[in-house]
């Protein structure tokens, strides 16, 4: 596991010697200290940390300014409030301000502990799925391609986006369930999508309900094994898929996410395959 | 499909709609459809596993979903869906599925939900995932969202 490198903000000397003392005690290296706004810039900017923990009163600021700002330098960075207020309205702006977790004063040493190796778990977690999500994706559409249509999938392209675009003609959708939540996407057109399901039954589709029918059954194939095959890596990513959803006309245009999602566009024996499949970093479960 | 699996949706439109500024909230037809729906404007689908599984599809028509994208971003003028109000509206979906959620494991009921995803189009033709779809339309001040939804238990 990466090493956590740990800012500590709090406008009292006192506080920030205790917590420092906690971290230093249980093997965390505290790279840098900050009492106000400027101050967590500069600190966060020159020690590059990838956690942070945050008292809500400051001089001249909050912990929420404050929060945003450290985002701003670098969303990837955690931070984990440690302050005397805790109440209902302040964890609802926390959660709004992607803070990962709430620890009140007076620190328990072992509940910041806990909260901090929560979090970086976390984090390493999604790391870990972020590194190896496409590949397996990819393998998983080719595996399925050959196996139900005994033809191979060529990848031509491949781009990481959060643009709109516009489907071919008909986008089979599948969502993803998990420790952190997804989707995959195949997108082509009608002629590909009769073609294939043509080779899976091994004769012309009847009916456009025949041709949904295999292209579901195939898209339910090539997400199940990916998401299996990720889960037997790393079992704490639990992931499971919901039933496909598939979409089609004309002019159908897909909105970009919220998150990043990472595209390959494929050739196949029967025309051009666009795989897209994205992760979006879980909202951490308060407890 | 039993009709139980509609209540949670009506109960989180009526809870979050508000919260977003809106006032009025009705709840219109409740009825059950077949597979396939046709579209012409916003769909976003979103994903659930767990004790049901299967997706639900909220359906808005483009004017309508432009007024709830402007309600959303505090009355901001929308005259064109772009990217902004496009992520409001994918919020929203994804706030009411989670708030279903909550209702439906306050009712014993297990689901995780995926992220949503935004579709718009003139003529869309949507095949859902099991063959019995309900459907219940919920009006937030007169703007009209169709809620389907497609289980198997």
């Amino acid at each position: 596991m990466e090493e956590t490198r740990i800012v500590i903000v709090d406008d009292s000397s006192f506080a920030i010697t205790l917590i420092r003392e906690i971290f230093e005690t249980n093997g965390f290296k505290v790279v840098g200290q900050a009492s106000s706004l400027e101050e967590v810039k500069e600190i966060v900017k020159s020690t590059k940390p990838n956690l942070v923990t945050m008292d809500m009163t400051l001089p001249g600021t909050d912990g929420f300014e404050c929060t945003r700002a450290v985002h701003e330098i670098d969303k990837n960075i955690r931070v984990i409030v440690v302050s005397s207020m805790m109440d209902e309205e302040l964890i609802k702006e926390a959660q709004e301000n992607n803070v990962s977790a709430y620890v009140q004063k007076p620190v328990d040493a072992d509940e910041l502990i806990t909260a901090v190796k929560r979090v970086m778990a976390s984090e390493e977690l999604y790391k870990f799925l972020s590194e190896e999500y496409f590949g397996v994706f990819k393998e998983a559409l080719m595996d399925g391609m050959n196996r139900m249509t005994k033809t191979l999938v060529t990848y031509t392209e491949e781009y990481t986006t959060n643009k709109e675009y516009e489907s071919q003609g008909m986008t089979i959708i599948i969502g993803i369930i998990g420790k952190f939540s997804g989707r995959m996407l195949l997108d082509l057109s009608i002629k590909t999508a009769e073609d294939i399901a043509a080779a899976i039954f091994k004769r012309e589709p009847k009916n456009d309900d025949e041709t949904m029918a295999a292209l579901g059954e195939f898209s339910n194939i090539v997400s199940g094994n990916a998401c299996s095959i990720l889960n037997r890596k790393n079992k704490a990513l639990g992931l499971r898929v919901a039933p496909p959803s598939i979409l089609h006309g004309d002019n159908v245009l897909i909105a970009a996410s919220c998150f990043n999602t990472t595209t390959a566009v494929s050739s196949t024996s029967y025309g051009k395959l666009l795989l897209n499949v994205g992760f979006q970093r879980s909202e951490e479960k308060w407890t | 499909m039993d009709i139980k699996y509609i209540d949670p949706f009506i109960q989180s439109f009526s809870e979050v709609m508000p919260q977003l500024g809106f006032c009025n909230i009705q709840k219109g037809d409740l009825r059950e459809k077949g597979q396939e729906l046709t579209c012409s404007g916003v769909v976003i689908v979103v994903g659930m596993v767990g004790a049901i599984k299967g997706n639900v599809v909220y359906r808005i028509g483009f004017d309508t979903a432009k007024t709830i994208a402007s309600t959303m971003m505090m009355g901001a003028p929308v005259d064109e869906l772009d990217e902004m109000s496009q992520s409001a509206l994918a919020e929203l979906c994804n706030m009411l599925t989670a708030s279903a959620a909550t209702y439906f494991y306050n009712a014993g009921i297990n689901i995780e939900i995926s992220t949503p995803t935004l579709f718009h189009g003139p003529n869309i033709s949507v095949s859902m995932s099991s063959r019995s779809v309900l459907c219940v339309q919920l009006n937030a001040d007169d703007n009209s969202v169709e809620i389907n939804i497609a289980f198997e238990e």
